[in-house]
């Protein structure tokens, strides 16, 4: 297809395409400005994108290889006078770091070995339940060893990655002794190969942040009051989940959990309901633990030791040492999100979180938003007088000029933002299971887990398992994602958890346990810290972070609101879209005018109800 | 709205290369206009058209891409729960035709499993500058197992057509799928919308 030209002028430019941006494009497209949306990749919602099995094998893919240094062209001979040029990063590659990869299923299924067209790397890599006692993580690393390397030096937060390095080894001493054991003993159920994972592979949307949204946070609101919720569909979260001595187990949530409850004795559930009601109010005792931790606060209450942890670890979900107001609050917010839309806090995107940056740019285009992916900017022309960003110039050496520049920080040198801590990250991974992690009657369920430090020193893990309905796996599987604030690399925070609560090669006495078929490390830059407002840019510069750790949306949400009033301080930020239904045409194709404005009336008054409301 | 409305809801959403002719289908069939104004159509998401099928109610929602294909950006979210897709292209235009394979792997990639997709050929009117024969198309249509339509916008040749077929087919296979609704496959999706979710509340 010819490449059209773009416009060359705009009011806004927005480069990246994760949820803070989006979420500004939509809001300044909606109230009239000219939005023109960029991003260099050629899928939308840059980290906050969630992949089928095989894009994502081609993301890891892509983030191994050597970024080569694009050379920066130069375009001085596109300044006019009184102008100069401020360059912006050719790659990101900074926010993803320690990808490791490793399959623990055999490459093939057995039965469909004869007529499948299964690309050429044939090795065999049987690894059945029954494989022998020696097995370690090395050998039942990743067949595809093109995904699987190393870049050892590369690892988070100063850590040294030993445990990367170790792991990463697997391929090639994997490459080089194809199967030896053949499955001795028949699994009751077929392991789902890895062949039927790539061949399935569009049935998973794996998302590279792990979220939820709060029932009453600030992402389910704009999503109501913008109506860009009509873009998707969500499924409530139906369990919380917990690890504890060892065992997963449900955390009672609504005050029909707690009764029905068969973990808590009688004396517990009074105790439980009575500190639940009483937490809401501010009292007394609550501020004279003010500064001291929340579990002082808790231990104080009497609760006991079950009840300590749920209202820790999985309902507070902070740690040991949060301060008691800090705790208070977020268990009230906990609270105050329960029973809005079912019996957790939480809500989760049918098709994945990446599906959300992707309805507000669709929101965006509907008012006039102009998008253009593998497409990207590669400076900024900036007035020397007023400082301000003229217009900027794209990879195609075009002009175009813009009242606003908004980009993704990754694209900006790091000298120039204004970051409050050295660069955090968060740790993540992916699991491809065959069962969940604590099976019941229905296999519907989509789980919020909580997992507590397993040692003094190891972070405190949330872990969201995902069922085929969430149209994020495809069937028989389910999806796991784990996510910490990093202590060590990825591997080092989390394989500890997955070891535990999984059956992997590293854990193979533990069979009644789910199966990892599959699974992703690695370490992705936190954006809790960045400002909006840059160091050394233009003051009409604005910066938008990568994914926090938190598990709900408000940073980014705050972030963009943000923005959109340092643009537009007098509009309404993300006011409702008319609805579409209040244009209906009769029908046999002849429109009858009186009939049609009555119907127009009564939707009207429709609406205005619904508003109110 | 309230569910007595109509006895049938689909969502239809139409692709192809930017300037083949969408938006003046959508608009030809729900307003009756042609050309519509270019700014009209800022800050419309879809078009509702309630037809009657041998007595049945049908709501179509036709969505339209919002322009997102002129650069090769849809969001894969466009595709999603759609019950049918429109395959565009110009007759008039070698090139649109070409680009069918592509859109294909979109479809492929993102849109459900039992989507209709139906390839409209568009712009009859211009017989005499027709670069896409007729058996060509039908050959592609068929070997890619599609529905297979030439339409005008502009004359209004066969576009009532076009959304209709649509619509008894997609009925056809609603009461297809309820009868095989005994086996165990998981619906798709199961999610609901936020104000579904709301309405179900135990608040
Ligand atoms: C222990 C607990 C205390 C809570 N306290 C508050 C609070 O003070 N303020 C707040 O805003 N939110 C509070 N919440 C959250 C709020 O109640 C949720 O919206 C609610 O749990 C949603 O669940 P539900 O609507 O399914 O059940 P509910 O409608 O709460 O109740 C489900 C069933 O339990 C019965 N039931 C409920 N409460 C009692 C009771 N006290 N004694 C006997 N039977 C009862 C009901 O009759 C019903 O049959 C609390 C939740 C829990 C678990
Ligand atoms: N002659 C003729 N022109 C058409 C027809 N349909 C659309 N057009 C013209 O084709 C151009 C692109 O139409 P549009 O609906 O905007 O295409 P879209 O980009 O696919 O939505 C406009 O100039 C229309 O007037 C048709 O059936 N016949
Ligand atoms: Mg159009």
């Amino acid at each position: 297809m010819a490449a059209e030209d773009l416009p060359s002028e705009f009011d806004i430019v927005i480069l990246g395409t994760g949820l803070a941006e989006s979420v500004v494009a939509a809001a300044c497209s909606r109230v009239g400005q000219r939005v023109l949306h960029l991003d260099r990749r050629s899928h939308y919602a840059a980290n906050w994108a969630s992949f089928t099995f095989n894009g994502l094998l081609t993301w890891i893919q892509e983030h191994h290889e050597e970024s080569q240094p694009e050379e920066l062209q130069d375009w001085s001979s596109l300044l006019e006078e009184g102008e100069e040029l401020i360059y912006l990063n050719p790659s990101d590659s900074a926010s993803i770091r320690n990808l490791q990869v490793f399959c623990f299923t055999s490459e093939k299924d057995e039965e469909e070995e004869a007529q499948s067209a299964v690309p050429p790397s044939t090795t065999e890599e049987e690894k059945g339940e029954a494989a022998d006692d020696t097995v370690d993580e090395t050998e039942s690393a990743d067949p595809k060893e093109e995904e699987s390397e190393e870049k050892p030096e590369e690892t988070a937060a100063g850590q040294e990655g030993q445990g990367a390095q170790t792991a990463g080894e697997g391929p090639e001493v994997d490459q080089s002794h194809p199967s030896v054991a053949q499955s001795q003993s028949e699994p009751t159920r077929k392991k789902i190969s890895y062949a039927q994972l790539v061949k399935e592979g569009r049935r998973f949307n794996i998302d590279l942040v792990s979220k939820l949204m709060y029932s009453r946070g600030s992402l389910v609101d704009l999503l109501i009051k913008s109506n860009v919720s009509r873009y998707a569909e969500f499924k409530n979260v139906t369990r919380i989940l917990t690890y504890r001595h060892g065992n997963v187990e449900q955390v009672p949530c609504s005050r029909a959990d707690v009764f029905a409850s068969r973990q808590l004795s009688v004396v517990e559930k009074r105790k439980l309901m009575r500190f639940l009601t009483s937490c809401v109010e501010e009292t007394e005792e609550q501020q004279a633990f003010t500064g001291r931790p929340y579990l002082d606060f808790l231990r104080d209450q009497q609760l006991g030791d079950n009840l300590q942890h749920f209202l820790l670890h999985s309902i507070a979900m902070v740690t040991e040492d949060t301060p008691t107001e800090v705790g208070l609050a977020s268990t009230r917010h906990f609270l105050r999100c329960l029973g809005r839309y079912g019996n957790t806090p939480f809500l989760f995107p049918v098709y994945g979180l990446g599906e959300i940056p992707q309805c507000f740019c669709r929101m965006c285009a509907v008012f006039g938003g102009i998008y253009c992916l593998r497409h990207s900017v590669h400076c900024l022309l900036v007035d020397k007088d007023s400082n301000r960003c003229k217009a900027v110039i794209d990879s195609r050496g075009q002009r175009i000029s813009c009242n606003h520049f908004v980009v993704e920080d990754g694209y900006v040198e790091a000298n120039r933002k204004n970051v409050a801590t050295p660069t955090r990250f968060i740790s993540r991974a992916v699991l491809i299971t065959d069962a969940s992690v604590l099976p019941s009657g229905s296999d519907q369920h989509v789980s919020m887990v909580t997992v507590p430090p397993i040692a003094a020193g190891s972070p405190a893990v949330k872990m969201v398992e995902l069922c085929p309905s969430s149209m994020t796996c495809m069937s028989g599987t389910y999806l796991v994602h784990l996510t910490c604030q990093s202590v060590g690399s990825s591997y080092q925070d989390l394989s500890p958890v997955v070891t535990k609560l999984f059956h992997t090669p590293e854990s193979h006495d533990q069979e009644h346990r789910p199966s990892v078929l599959w699974c992703l490390y690695f370490n992705m830059a936190d954006g809790d810290g960045t400002q909006v407002q840059g160091h050394n840019l233009p003051s009409n510069v604005y910066l938008c972070s990568g994914p926090d750790a938190d598990l709900g949306h408000d940073h980014a949400i705050r972030q963009a609101e943000l923005i959109f009033q340092k643009i537009l301080p007098e509009e309404d930020f993300c006011p409702p879209a008319p609805n579409p239904e209040d244009i209906i045409y009769d029908g046999d194709g002849t429109s009858f005018p009186e009939e049609e404005e009555k119907q127009e009336e009564e939707l009207v008054e429709e609406q205005e109800v619904q508003t109110e409301e | 709205m309230s569910m007595e409305d109509y006895d049938y809801l689909f969502k239809i959403v139409l692709i192809g290369n930017a300037g083949v002719g969408k938006t003046c289908l959508v608009r030809r069939f729900t307003q009756g206009l042609f050309p519509p104004g270019q700014g009209a159509t800022i800050g419309v998401d879809f078009m509702i058209k309630t037809v009657d099928i041998k007595g049945e109610k049908v709501k179509l929602q036709i969505w339209d891409t919002a322009g997102q294909e002129r650069f090769r950006s849809i969001t894969q979210s466009y595709y999603r729960s759609a019950n049918a897709l429109i395959l565009t292209y110009d007759i008039t235009c070698e090139d649109s035709f070409r680009c069918l394979p592509e859109w294909l792997r979109e479809i492929e990639q993102y849109a459900n499993n039992q989507v209709v997709t139906i390839l409209v050929g568009n712009k009859i009117d211009l017989a005499e500058k027709r670069e896409v024969l007729r058996q060509r198309a039908e050959d592609f249509a068929e070997a890619q197992s599609m529905l297979y339509l030439e339409t005008s916008a502009k004359e209004s040749d066969n576009v009532e057509k076009l959304f209709l077929d649509l619509a008894c087919e997609l009925i056809r296979e609603a009461k297809q799928n309820k009868l095989d609704n005994n086996d165990t496959a998981p619906m798709p999706g199961e999610g609901k919308t936020i104000s579904y979710l709301s309405c179900c509340s135990l608040n």
